[in-house]
């Protein structure tokens, strides 16, 4: 396996004068600028060690086709099916009513009553309720006689953004069952307000999660799976020695580099096209916009996570470590920083500066606008710079932190 | 059987290895600090500086009102742009929401005419979009309703909403991002040592050292889980005590021991689970695949990253199946609805059988590796 650099970089050096930039005419040039024949020589060596490890290029294809089917499927932004359970302390068809309408909802779902404080507290405080609601004795009652009377809500906040969606329902489904209350128990028609909202969801009218979804869990993929492949290009040589290679040998850095970075190119790219064919295909997403544009900024977008992976591989010097530090630069940010559920102009802090320079987060912009809002390169080109700036920055870091001798 | 000395021996040996690497320690601590400070910090799960436009076609003391009424920090300062602006600010993603209060809006609303506002949403903003145009619409009406009430009597039933959010209740995002984070780091990191550890081994040459030692492949099993558990375990005890309590000043309603003993019981199943994982992989390459496979679904499906109730339910009962499913519950129960062992009990069982399967599946896989080298 280790083999192949030195059996191929022999004639490649000494064809090295064909290297383009190699200015000096005089007495053996040692070192042209950049000699395609020699990273060549790293392309075919990767590209044989993949050859020779089928699984390991199958895992990365079946793979992410797998995670993309978990992952598209399972993150839901709706929130419904919350659990809730009421504690009536009035026991009247008017307290009944009011549970009855908030168990119609689709948002809520029914639990066995709750009996008292006690229970109350307990259940909350599991976790199994996301909503109880407590109806006072004397509700009906009060309520007949125009005294003012209060329905306790009490929302599980240890999940943040389930209850602030819990608040809306609830506030909501209140206001309606007091229309309603005006109009058929006190006579007076109050119709639905005095004014209305309505409310267009653009670009994915449906609200649904898997046409927003699709066209994000594509760019996440496609930096965890290029860069992990990387990641370990070239700490596993040095692990296992075989670096000793590029020590000996004239390759320069940029060659070993470039070189081994062009078959996980190529995989990244192969693996692109399977996930878009499966988006249309299988989850039915349509590509509205330029596929030519989504292919560009996909190439692009390849480069830079697979340059992160070899950062990851220049910059540590034991596998274990590579994998760990690939984890933390590419899952991490992906998943918090990207804009994937928040916008980035919505993060605070480190996170916003970070959000705002990481690749991922201008190649899920051009994904959602080339899936779901029909753009183009004109409409998009923006976040096109960014995205090709990181290429040579991560590269530039690369090739500059990557040593031609043993430490 | 399994013979205490020559388990702690061995882990010591895995400490040993692990401190031969600076730069992983180094990173290691990274995580469990500037890392959940910094993810804690970031997220604002609650509406946060949503990027509104207003086209107001009125321009009536009433659609001022309205545009008065949505300001930082839930909402950018709204601008108003004309109908022209509209589309192409939306395809940009300038911004995400488009309110439009139509012509003669004041008129038709105090002529009972129930006008209609329309509003735009950026559907792919995904959360925001979602939560935001629910928030928009509760502060129209409510503005609507308050300016109608100047010029005519109630007539709404005096039923009040006493709403209480418990556990948390000004819904600071950074409580559970911070537990999100530190649970992560946990599951990645206890997979990675044990897994990875394992797999260098094999690949090194070293496994050989051991088998022609008197130790048994339970005693190395063994030896490994709680060499990688006590390091995760006291870095997450450390994080929690100096970034979370410390730095972020998360109040902690429950016991933080019953927590680390939970984080314990967790560490059991994922560092099997990592022993698993590495007797799958032949090489280190595949087996950081593997771990990508698993650690996404892990990651983002276990109920801490959207509701768990949300999902499909195919989704819920295979993520059952995760130990971080359990602790997830687990933690945000203990942390901070201050539950106990009383409450907890079902997830800790969850997470004991949990490990013990995979303890068990992972020492005959690696029994059987083992038996394979010696061949």
């Amino acid at each position: 396996m280790v083999n192949p650099p030195v059996a191929s970089t022999g004639p490649a050096a000494s064809a090295a004068p064909v290297g383009a930039g190699s200015t000096s005419v005089h007495a053996a040039p040692r070192r042209p600028v950049f000699s395609g024949v020699r990273a060549f020589s790293y392309t075919l060596l990767e590209t044989l060690e993949l050859r020779r490890d089928p699984l390991r290029a199958a895992l990365a294809l079946v793979g992410s086709l797998l995670l993309m089917l978990i992952m598209a499927y399972g993150m839901s932004m709706d929130v419904e099916n919350l659990k809730f359970a009421v504690l009536d302390r009035d026991a009247t068809s008017l307290s009944r009513a009011y549970a009855l309408n908030v168990a119609g909802s689709r948002y809520f779902i029914e639990q066995r009553a709750i009996t008292d404080d006690a229970d109350l507290e307990l259940r909350i405080r599991s976790g199994e309720l996301a909503l109880a609601i407590e109806i006072p004795p004397g509700f009906a009652r009060d309520f007949k006689r125009g005294a003012p009377v209060a329905i306790g809500a009490w929302i599980d906040g240890a999940m943040p953004q389930r209850a602030e969606t819990v608040r809306g329902y609830v506030t909501r489904l209140h206001q309606d069952w007091l229309v309603d209350l005006a109009k058929y128990r006190l006579g007076h028609e109050l119709g639905a307000g005095f004014a209305t909202v309505e409310t267009r969801f653009r670009y994915n009218p449906d609200v649904t999660s898997l046409p927003a979804m699709v066209p994000a869990v594509i760019p996440m993929l496609l930096v965890l799976i290029p860069a992990m492949l990387t990641a370990l290009s070239v700490v596993r040589e040095k692990e296992l020695g075989s670096i000793i290679n590029f020590y000996v040998t004239p390759v320069t850095r940029t060659e070993f580099l470039l070189g081994k970075q062009v078959p996980y190119v190529v995989l990244g790219m192969f693996n692109f096209l399977l996930m878009v064919l499966m988006a249309v295909t299988v989850f039915g997403v349509p590509l509205k916009g330029s596929f030519a544009t989504l292919t560009l900024a996909a190439l692009i977008f390849v480069f830079s996570s697979t340059g992160m992976g070899l950062l990851a591989s220049v910059f540590t010097r034991s596998q274990i470590a590579a994998i760990f530090f690939t984890m933390v630069g590419t899952m991490i940010p992906v998943v918090e920083f990207a804009g994937l559920l928040n916008p980035v102009s919505a993060l605070q802090g480190a996170a916003r500066v970070i959000g705002e320079i990481y690749p991922a987060t201008h190649m899920l912009i051009i994904s959602r606008g080339v899936f779901g809002k029909a753009l183009g390169f004109a409409d998009l080109h923006a976040s096109f710079l960014p995205l090709a700036l990181a290429v040579p920055v991560i590269l530039g870091l690369s090739i500059a932190l990557l040593r031609k001798q043993a430490p | 059987m399994s013979n205490p000395g020559n388990i702690a021996r061995l882990g010591i040996k895995e400490l040993r290895s692990l401190a031969q690497e600076p730069l992983l320690i180094g990173l290691i601590l990274y995580v469990f600090t500037i890392g959940v400070y910094m993810a804690a910090t970031a997220m604002p799960d609650t509406l946060y500086q949503a990027a509104l436009v207003i086209v107001d076609e009125d321009g009536s003391p009433l659609s001022a009102r309205i545009k008065a009424a949505f300001y930082p920090p839930q909402f950018m300062p709204p601008r108003a742009v004309s109908l022209a602006e509209v589309d192409p600010g939306l395809d940009a993603g300038t911004f995400t929401f488009v309110l439009d209060i139509p012509p003669d809006f004041q008129r038709d609303v105090l002529a009972g005419r129930v006008p209609a506002v329309q509003l735009s949403v950026d559907a792919t903003r995904m959360r925001q979009s979602f939560m935001g145009s629910g928030y928009i619409q509760q502060i129209v009406q409510s503005e609507v309703n308050e300016f109608v009430q100047r010029y005519r009597a109630n007539p709404m039933p005096a039923v009040e909403l006493a709403l209480r959010v418990r556990f948390n209740p000004n819904l600071e995002p950074s409580w559970m991002g911070a537990l999100m984070e530190t649970i992560n780091h946990v599951t990645m990191l206890s997979l990675i040592l044990a897994g990875a550890a394992l797999i260098r081994e094999r690949e090194h040459g070293t496994i050989e050292h051991l088998l022609v030692m008197p130790v048994t492949p339970a005693e190395i099993m063994l030896a490994k889980i709680w060499a990688t558990g006590l390091v995760v375990l006291v870095t997450a005890a450390c994080a929690l005590r100096v970034v979370v309590q410390g730095a972020l000043h998360i109040p902690i309603e429950g016991s933080v021991g019953l927590f680390l003993g939970c984080a314990a019981l967790h560490l059991f199943a994922t560092t099997s689970m990592g022993i698993f994982m590495a007797t799958l992989a032949r090489s280190m390459p595949q087996f950081g695949l593997l771990l990508i496979l698993t650690m996404m679904p892990l990651n983002m499906l276990s109920g801490g990253f959207t509701p768990r109730e949300s999902m499909p339910e195919m989704v819920q009962w295979i993520m059952l199946l995760a130990p971080t499913t359990h602790f997830i519950m687990a933690g945000q129960a203990i942390l901070f609805r201050g539950a106990g062992l009383a409450v907890v009990w079902p997830q800790a069982l969850a997470l004991l059988v949990i490990g013990g399967v995979f303890f068990s599946i992972s020492l005959r896989r690696f029994r059987l590796m083992i038996g394979q080298l010696a061949d």
